[in-house]
């Protein structure tokens, strides 16, 4: 194996029972994996693993070759940043103070940053598009500009890996798309790895390079996206019956509940060629 | 682009703020007048300078200000310092802006001693000093290892386990001294309620070192995780996940600050609102940085101390108030003028 990501028959449960059981899969260095399944299946659990907040019960996890308990909590901060749901902090922190942050596992004793550190902190607040309201507090920010700080974040923390946690839930449409484009840029032009955790089964399908659906029996599929998605599948692990669509060469889902219009009304379109 | 904060700024700010808590202990120093048989008057500088007489009792002057007033000054800004700085650890950690220096049930715990010292008619001395203030200070750890241990019985120290024990032991041991105070000759209980309001007496160089030396080690200790205090106040996940070692790094805050908050009220009492304003205001005005803000909240913590005992001592002279009366008087409107001008708005003080 050679992932820059390897996980060995993982499992683990917060009681008597298991939430994850004997899963395997590795995560090639630059990609993009998407993580999703039906609320319970252990998405958030899976990800709190990856980062070293919880410990497998049985098999084991491999950072850059070496198992994740051999990492000090420092140390791996420096391979592993984490980018959770946006929330407003109980301190009035500024943008810059936010992000500078992220340079907490590079700093000496009381916790300057050096110029480098500070260079970091300045590329990813450019990156980002944040450095316009360095200087204001979170709380006077909307979700999604809220959301791109925490992202600013984890890009000074420099690590190589990078794992979110449904980073688009609370945002409306134009922000969902533009935190995954940016997550996109970061992938292409820093060559980040990226493990997302996600609700949103068609953004995934449009930004992952493969994908991990994880069910509730303990069943799961990894591979590519277009494979690892299908009508059937997602019918068998959600539950739900979905309407398919194609845009290009990839299929797109629209769940359909009990009280859905007629599906006659519902047809494909391919993306006109006007739109920008 | 957005300003950092570097150790040469903050070390600038700070010399400032040291420089303005000199000023301010000088001035109080010699505010008040002295009363010699002759008569109440003004200090005299000069006299002062001159140093001490031959024997004593020659140079008054001399020796009221630099045998009385001066160490009484300097416990002062040594309480207010401990205060503030144990009220921004505890809000940090506990992720609370409502917390104080006494919410892990400190004030409770020493307020025991206390009444437990006076009641039980021990009269030893101890560095010169009376034995309530060791009391107290016995008093004050126990209690806080108790909740610290109430609070890891259900794993790891969980912040709301923590708070809640602090508060159940807080009203359980108030509960014991209102038993015991009900109990206690009137006497006994005037000296326990003066205890209870906070109040600044003289103490012996001996005692003033000593504790000066623990607070400032202890102040020491806890600048150095101030700036993972800084991460901590976004949750231990987000912590953990930038590197930051939790549970060390709240086992080094909860005890420096309650080291420092169980001598503060061993040598002065229950000194309400400083550890709770003090860190409030700075943070409105400088900003929630805690290297910044450990720091200045400890040098105005000190200046607003010396500043309320100054007036506690002078206001309805020869007659003395408890500071802790004159803090929560002054404290409160003082603290809404500043809620209401500052949201953050001052740009040169970031």
């Amino acid at each position: 194996m050679n992932g820059i990501i390897e996980v060995e028959n993982l499992s683990f449960g917060y009681y008597a029972g298991e939430i994850l059981k004997d899963l395997n899969f590795e995560v090639t260095p630059g990609k993009f994996v998407g993580i999703a399944g039906p609320n319970g299946a252990g998405k958030t659990t899976l990800l709190n693993l990856l980062c070293g907040l919880l410990r497998p019960k049985a098999g084991s996890i491999r950072i850059n070759s070496a198992r994740i308990e051999s990492y000090s909590v420092k140390k791996l901060a420096q391979k592993v940043a984490v980018v959770r749901q946006e929330f407003v902090p109980v301190f009035d922190f500024t943008v810059a103070e936010t992000v500078s942050m992220a340079r907490t596992p590079y700093l000496g004793t009381f916790g300057f940053e050096s110029k480098t550190d500070k260079k970091f902190i300045a590329e990813a607040l450019e990156m980002t598009d944040t450095a316009q309201f360095a200087s204001r507090p979170l709380a006077q920010l909307s979700g999604g500009e809220r959301q791109r700080v925490f992202i600013a974040r984890a890009l000074a923390q420099n690590t190589a890996i990078l794992l979110l946690d449904e980073p688009t839930s609370f945002l409306d449409l134009k922000h969902q798309v533009g935190i995954y484009d940016l997550l996109k840029k970061m992938q292409q032009e820093y060559g980040k790895t990226i493990v997302a955790v996600t609700h949103d089964i068609n953004l995934t399908i449009q930004y992952a390079d493969e994908a991990l659906l994880l069910g509730t029996d303990s069943n799961y599929h990894i591979g590519k996206t277009k494979d690892v998605f299908s009508q059937q599948q997602i019918e068998k692990v959600f539950g739900v019956r979905t309407f398919t669509g194609r845009v290009g060469q990839e299929s797109f889902f629209l769940p359909l509940g009990k009280f859905a219009k007629d599906n006659q009304t519902i047809t494909s379109k391919p993306p006109s060629s006007q739109q920008k | 682009m957005a300003e950092f904060l570097t150790a040469k700024k903050l070390a600038i700010k700070v010399v400032i703020c040291l420089a303005v808590l000199a000023v301010v202990m000088a001035l109080c120093t010699l505010t008040g007048k002295i009363r010699p048989p002759e008569g109440p008057r003004k200090i005299s500088l000069e006299k002062v300078l001159a140093g001490p007489g031959q024997t004593p009792g020659e140079n008054i002057d001399y020796e009221i200000l630099v045998g009385i007033r001066l160490p009484r000054v300097i416990l002062a800004a040594l309480v207010g310092a401990a205060l503030a700085c144990s009220g921004v650890v505890l809000q940090a950690i506990l992720r609370n802006p409502l917390a104080d220096p006494y919410i892990l049930g400190i004030s409770s715990g020493a307020g025991l001693g206390v009444i437990t010292a006076v009641i039980s008619g021990v009269t030893w001395s101890f560095w010169g000093g009376s034995p309530i203030a060791l009391f107290a200070f016995a008093g004050a750890t126990l209690t806080v290892w108790l909740v610290w241990y109430i609070g890891r019985l259900t794993g790891k120290s969980q912040v709301t386990t923590l708070l809640l024990a602090g508060v159940v032991i807080n009203a359980f041991f108030s509960a014991v001294i209102m038993f015991l105070t009900s109990i206690a000759k009137s006497d006994q209980v005037h000296s326990t309620l003066l205890w209870l309001m906070g109040n600044i007496t003289e103490k012996s160089f001996a005692v003033l070192w000593v504790s000066a030396g623990c607070i400032l080690a202890g102040m020491f200790g806890l600048f150095s995780i101030c700036h993972r205090l800084n991460i901590l106040t976004f949750g231990e996940e987000e912590a953990k996940g930038l590197g930051v070692d939790t549970e060390k790094t709240k086992v080094v805050a909860f005890g420096f600050a309650a080291l420092i908050t169980a001598i503060a009220v061993s040598l002065s009492g229950l000194i309400g609102f400083v550890g709770l304003i003090i860190p409030h205001g700075v943070r409105l005005v400088f900003g929630p940085d805690h290297r910044q803000l450990l720091p200045v909240s400890a040098i105005i913590g000190s200046a607003f101390l010396v500043v309320a005992d100054t007036i506690a001592r002078i206001i309805v002279a020869p007659a003395q108030l408890p500071v802790g009366v004159i803090t929560a008087i002054a404290g409160g409107p003082f603290f809404l003028v500043l809620l209401a001008r500052y949201t953050r708005k001052v740009s040169w003080l970031k």
